[in-house]
């Protein structure tokens, strides 16, 4: 039969090849197995001194590329400024390409950063800052850092400057409120170093503005002008002289993904400048070689787009060596079996859970004894064991709305505010004051966005819990909570359970918690906490904010606004060979610190 | 025919139009463009919505924004197709072509694999229906079919990337392994190669004898971090395929076909040293160029020297010298690969298409690709293969039980010619409709597959485009899904009536 000749002479031809080959093992004869790098120091080399950048000494800037993932989505453009383009994962990117006067450290603290330059408040009255830029501060193609710049970032959020309206503004910018709080702009010689700026009104939080965005000599050029021309066109408002300026501004950095824009369009004032795009898959960021401040630890950054889901493999294969998921107890356990290969990092963030009260309508809850009731029977301390706990062992129950357990002065604002009555679950108390007030089978619709596992399991508990005390809680999860015409807006819920994200803000409270404000949901109102936040907003005195932040916890602990119930924990990991890896509350994510990320030799 | 085509493409169009009408609407529909910013607590919240609601003109009704979009797409007509823009102002245009391209790579060859894998599983065993061949690959394709995309992922990383460069680092393979690899590979050699009892237990010594030792040796060589091959081995094996295909086709005694056979050897001899060092550093260009000659050469003497054979010596020939040509390419990829792994010590990684920054020749870039698309590959493979091997199997029965197949085997010819010329034609009829129906759906993407492997293909642009509500991705998309399902189709229809000459149209 053929086939059995044929595979006789294939047995015969690979016994031949075997012979024939036999003449060497391959290699130089050394044994190949990779050397571990033995890191025993693990991550975070460094002292710490506070939650701000780590002092790492001298550095030099070491030949190497370190991968990390915060998310799926794409890098989207080198102008991270507009509403289409602004989002957290492309702010992870551009963060690093752009230097600020103030950085914000790992607890929400606000920093200045000192490789770009200084400020001061040199009046209260009004309210004057100087800004001073360092000599050596330039953009990385050597054109220097001047208060041009400055006044193209203030120029980009002035609403002044549109087309016939202030619905149509020029520059299309996130941030627009610039023009109107500081009516002048920057004041100064605009191919200097200095410059003023004035407010209107005070500000408590004038240190967060942003004063350096993006190059005006760039946007100068491309809209045929001289830089200074760009300048005193912005400060004299000449909207017409400004419409190339803008439209290249809003556009001109956009581009088709994996196609950067030129070089010479694109330098950055921060240690890494961008320097390849692989579409759909990464962006990597070479450090920027004219850096005038502390230099990047590791030449390349590769940022890769990758889902959650993908993320522990990935870190497990050393495909990325730091990254960023969305905490979920799968994804800690996957991450604690990888056991020593690589650190965890654990905390909380800036975002935090709240259960709020309707104060619209007929609702129950209008009536103060019965938000006590509900108070005394929402099981706090279970709900954290139970479902925040497993991601972040150190959580604990939130007593605060305006500061956060992890920061300094979170003890001092709550033991100034609160004496813990509610922090034990009171079912006879709250039994008691329902009988009291005739009030037991009062219905409470928890209203919350749903899909959400969390709080399904949150309003579980808090069901558990409060039935027993006589009320009938109800689910009332819903997809459509917050869309318009949804269960929110209609004001048909009694109890609503979300989270705001801390901004770091000082005075940002007062759109939650005055009278009228847009982001007062559930219509409170109480005169005393309208007066204490007009105190606090216009108020320049940290002190003075502390003392009013005492106050108004004070006043929503005993009006019962709403109950805080924990910080959202947060989770990232790196390889146990990454150096400097620390974890942060804020929404800058496990990125915030990228460059001082570098591999241990 | 050509009025038949014109009528399809007719009501394609319209069909196209409709269901673009249908969609347009269910997406715009299907959620809340503003939803991340309802929960946004910063203070130019309503600023921000009111951007957003200018910028997608969310405040117009759905017919003037269907019109929009209408009017856009129309363009192409012209070659100008304005797509538009995402939400986050990106053009759609561009998306496309970077999410159709990263697709195409990821499914092409996985489809083709399976599609001729399972063609030929699904003529294995309906001739050897009921045997225990049969049996298991119907377990193991039900098995592969049945896996949740998802898991299967997360297996194969865990395995192939992350165990295997783990592997790869320092490769070892204990005596007790090889010995149950060697037994494993026997019980399956048996099953596939079959016969009498004797035959099987025979393959089956030999195999679990052969392949130990095979695995100790290649350990001792350090064969998996630095494979060799040399020109030796591939005058040895390519002169083991002339001289197997001489035999098959015309007995060695044939010198007609022999001759331009071992004559091709010489030439594959004379090419490795001639082109060496042009392909330590080749592109695609001279790969695809040097595949034709090597084909198109050994022809052609087969042609010349074969007489009243030269068909035969052609094919032989040709084969010859592609298996040549293979081994040689083969062989400067084992002479990149150390060379590769100093470069990218975990080759196969779990994440991407290929490595970003990489540094390196032309092999180094080719192995890099490869490594990066093994996996996906793989899963796409066998999670579609079971499908063709199920539909193969079933129509090659029906066919094997048809009048004419009983006639041709009473004629007297051969069972190969049987089963080949008579039974597999026929029974790929209907397989050319499935696989119309899986190129179409190929262009759609591999949602999952996409995802956890990080590219960002058709069904990712799809995915994202809807969970932002954002029309215009989502769109297109179907634009270019919807009429490659109608072309495939059209396509399909059309194979149909010239594979089976009863359809006339």
């Amino acid at each position: 039969m053929r086939f059995q000749r044929v595979s006789k002479a294939v047995v015969v031809g690979a016994a031949m090849a075997l012979a024939l080959s036999a003449c060497a093992p391959g290699g130089s004869g050394t044994d190949p197995k990779a050397s571990e790098s033995g890191n025993t120091s693990g991550n975070g080399s460094a002292e710490l001194t506070n939650s701000g950048l780590a002092d790492l000494g001298d550095i030099t800037t070491k030949d190497d590329t370190i991968a990390v993932s915060v998310g799926a989505p794409e890098f989207i453009s080198y102008n991270g400024f507009t509403p289409n383009t602004y989002s957290t994962y492309n702010s992870a990117i551009t963060d690093r390409m752009f230097a600020g006067f103030t950085y914000t450290g790992t607890d929400g603290a606000l920093y200045p950063n000192e490789d770009l330059g200084s400020y001061e408040k040199i009046s209260d009255d009004p309210l004057t800052v100087k800004y001073t830029i360092n000599e050596n501060a330039k953009w990385s193609d050597g054109t220097p850092i001047t208060v041009a710049d400055s006044v193209l970032a203030w120029g980009v959020q002035n609403l002044n400057l549109n087309e016939g309206s202030k619905e149509k503004p020029l520059f299309n910018s996130v941030s627009v409120d610039l023009g109107d709080t500081v009516p002048k702009g920057p004041q100064g010689d605009i191919a200097g170093k200095e410059f003023t700026v004035e407010f209107s009104a005070p500000d408590p939080d004038w240190a967060l503005q942003s004063w350096l965005l993006h190059p005006a000599h760039v946007v100068a050029k491309e809209a045929g002008m001289s830089t200074e021309e760009l300048a005193n066109a912005i400060l004299a408002g000449e909207s017409d002289k400004l419409k190339k300026a803008a439209k290249f501004w809003n556009e001109g950095w956009n581009t088709n993904p994996g196609t950067l824009p030129k070089e010479e369009i694109m330098p950055v004032s921060g240690p890494y400048k961008l320097g390849s795009w692989k579409a759909g898959e990464s962006v990597t960021i070479v450090a920027n070689e004219n850096y005038y401040g502390t230099p990047a630890a590791t030449k390349q950054l590769n940022f890769r787009f990758v889902e959650d889901a993908a993320m522990v493999q990935a870190l497990q294969n050393k495909d990325i060596d730091v990254i960023g998921p969305q905490p979920t107890v799968d994804t800690l356990a996957q991450l604690e079996a990888l056991g020593d290969q690589v650190a965890i990092q654990q905390g909380d963030t800036l975002t935090w859970e709240h259960l709020d009260f309707n104060f619209r309508g007929k609702n129950a809850f209008k009536n103060l004894e019965l938000r006590k009731a509900f108070a005394m029977c929402v099981p706090r301390q279970n709900i954290v064991d139970n479902l925040v706990k497993p991601l972040n062992p150190e959580a604990v129950v939130m007593n605060a709305r305006e500061v956060f357990p992890f920061q300094d002065n979170y003890e001092d604002v709550v033991s100034a505010s609160y004496d813990g009555r509610y922090d034990q679950v009171d079912l006879e108390g709250a039994k008691k004051i329902l009988e009291a007030e005739d009030a037991v089978g009062t219905k409470v619709r928890i209203g919350y966005s749903a899909p959400n596992e969390r709080r399904t399991n949150e309003v579980a508990a808090i069901k558990s819990s409060c039935d027993e005390a006589g009320f009938k809680v109800e689910d009332a999860g819903d997809p459509k909570f917050f869309a318009p015409g949804g269960t929110q807006e209609r004001g048909d819920y009694d109890v609503a359970l979300f989270a705001w994200a801390g901004s770091g803000q000082i005075s940002s409270g007062q759109n939650i918690y005055a009278t009228g404000k847009p982001q007062n949901y559930g219509q409170y109102s109480n005169k005393e906490v309208d007066a204490e936040w007009k105190t606090l907003a216009s108020s320049l005195d940290p002190a003075v904010h502390q003392e009013q932040i005492k106050k108004i916890e004070k006043l929503l602990w005993d009006d019962l606004y709403g109950i805080p119930v924990f910080a959202h924990p947060g989770l990232s990991a790196s390889g146990s060979d990454i150096q400097n890896v620390r974890h942060t509350a804020t929404q800058n994510g496990i990125v915030w610190n990228a460059e001082q990320w570098v591999r241990a030799e | 025919m050509l009025k038949f085509i014109a009528k399809r493409l007719g009501s394609a169009i319209g069909v196209l139009f409709a269901a673009s009408l249908l969609l347009y609407i269910l997406v715009i529909n299907s959620g809340d463009p503003l939803k991340d910013l309802r929960e946004s607590n910063a203070d130019n919240r309503e600023y921000l919505m009111a951007q957003r609601i200018d910028y997608m003109e969310l405040d117009q009704p759905w017919y003037l924004r269907y019109w929009d979009w209408l009017t856009g797409v129309s363009k192409c007509f012209v070659g100008q197709c304005d797509l538009g823009r995402n939400i986050n102002g990106v053009e759609v245009s561009g998306l496309l072509a970077n999410a159709a391209a990263s697709t195409l790579r990821l499914v092409l060859i996985a489809t083709v694999i399976a599609a001729i894998l399972g063609i030929a599983i699904g003529v294995l065993t309906a001739v050897r229906q009921y045997s225990g061949l049969d049996y298991l690959v119907t377990f193991l394709t039900f098995l592969f079919f049945s896996l949740p995309v998802f898991w299967a992922a997360v297996l194969l990383k865990e395995y192939l990337a992350i165990g295997f460069n783990d592997w790869i680092a320092s490769p070892d393979i204990s005596v007790g392994t090889s010995i149950l690899i060697g037994i494993v590979l026997g019980l399956i050699m048996q099953m596939f190669l079959g016969g009498s009892l004797k035959r099987r237990a025979l393959t089956f010594v030999a195999v679990a004898i052969f392949v130990p030792l095979v695995l100790q040796y290649s350990l001792w060589l350090n064969f998996y971090r630095f494979p060799q091959m040399g020109p030796a081995i591939v005058v040895v094996l390519t002169l083991l395929v002339a001289l197997s295909g001489t035999a098959m086709t015309a007995g060695l005694k044939e010198k007609r076909v022999l001759y331009p056979a071992l004559i091709t050897v010489v030439l594959v001899l004379a090419a490795y040293y001639a082109t060496f060092y042009l392909m330590s550093e080749p592109n695609t260009w001279i790969l695809l160029g040097g595949l034709i000659l090597a084909v198109a050469i050994p022809a052609l003497v087969g042609r010349l020297m074969g007489g009243r054979l030269r068909k035969n010596a052609a094919s032989v020939a040709m084969v010859t010298g592609f298996v040549g040509a293979a081994l040689t390419v083969i062989d400067h990829i084992f002479r990149a690969w150390p060379g590769f792994l100093d470069n990218k010590g975990r080759p196969i990684s779990t994440i991407g298409s290929s490595t970003a920054n990489f540094e390196g020749g032309y092999w180094d870039h080719f192995l890099d690709n490869a490594t990066q698309l093994l996996l996906p590959t793989i899963l796409l493979a066998i999670i579609s293969l079971a499908s063709y091997s199920r539909y193969t199997r079933s129509s090659m029965l029906e066919v094997q039980q048809q009048d004419y197949i009983r006639t041709a085997r009473s004629k007297g010819l051969s069972e190969r010619t049987v089963i080949f010329r008579h039974a597999f034609r026929n029974a790929m009829i209907p397989i050319a409709t499935i696989a119309a129906f899986d190129f179409a759906g190929l262009i759609g993407g591999a949602v999952i597959t996409e995802r956890v492997f990080g590219w960002k293909g058709m069904g990712e642009m799809f995915a994202t485009g809807l969970d932002h509500v954002d029309a215009n991705p989502v769109m297109a998309f179907f634009l270019v899904t919807g009429t490659a399902a109608i072309i495939f189709n059209l396509l399909a229809d059309i194979v149909y009536a010239m594979l089976d000459p009863r359809i006339r149209v």
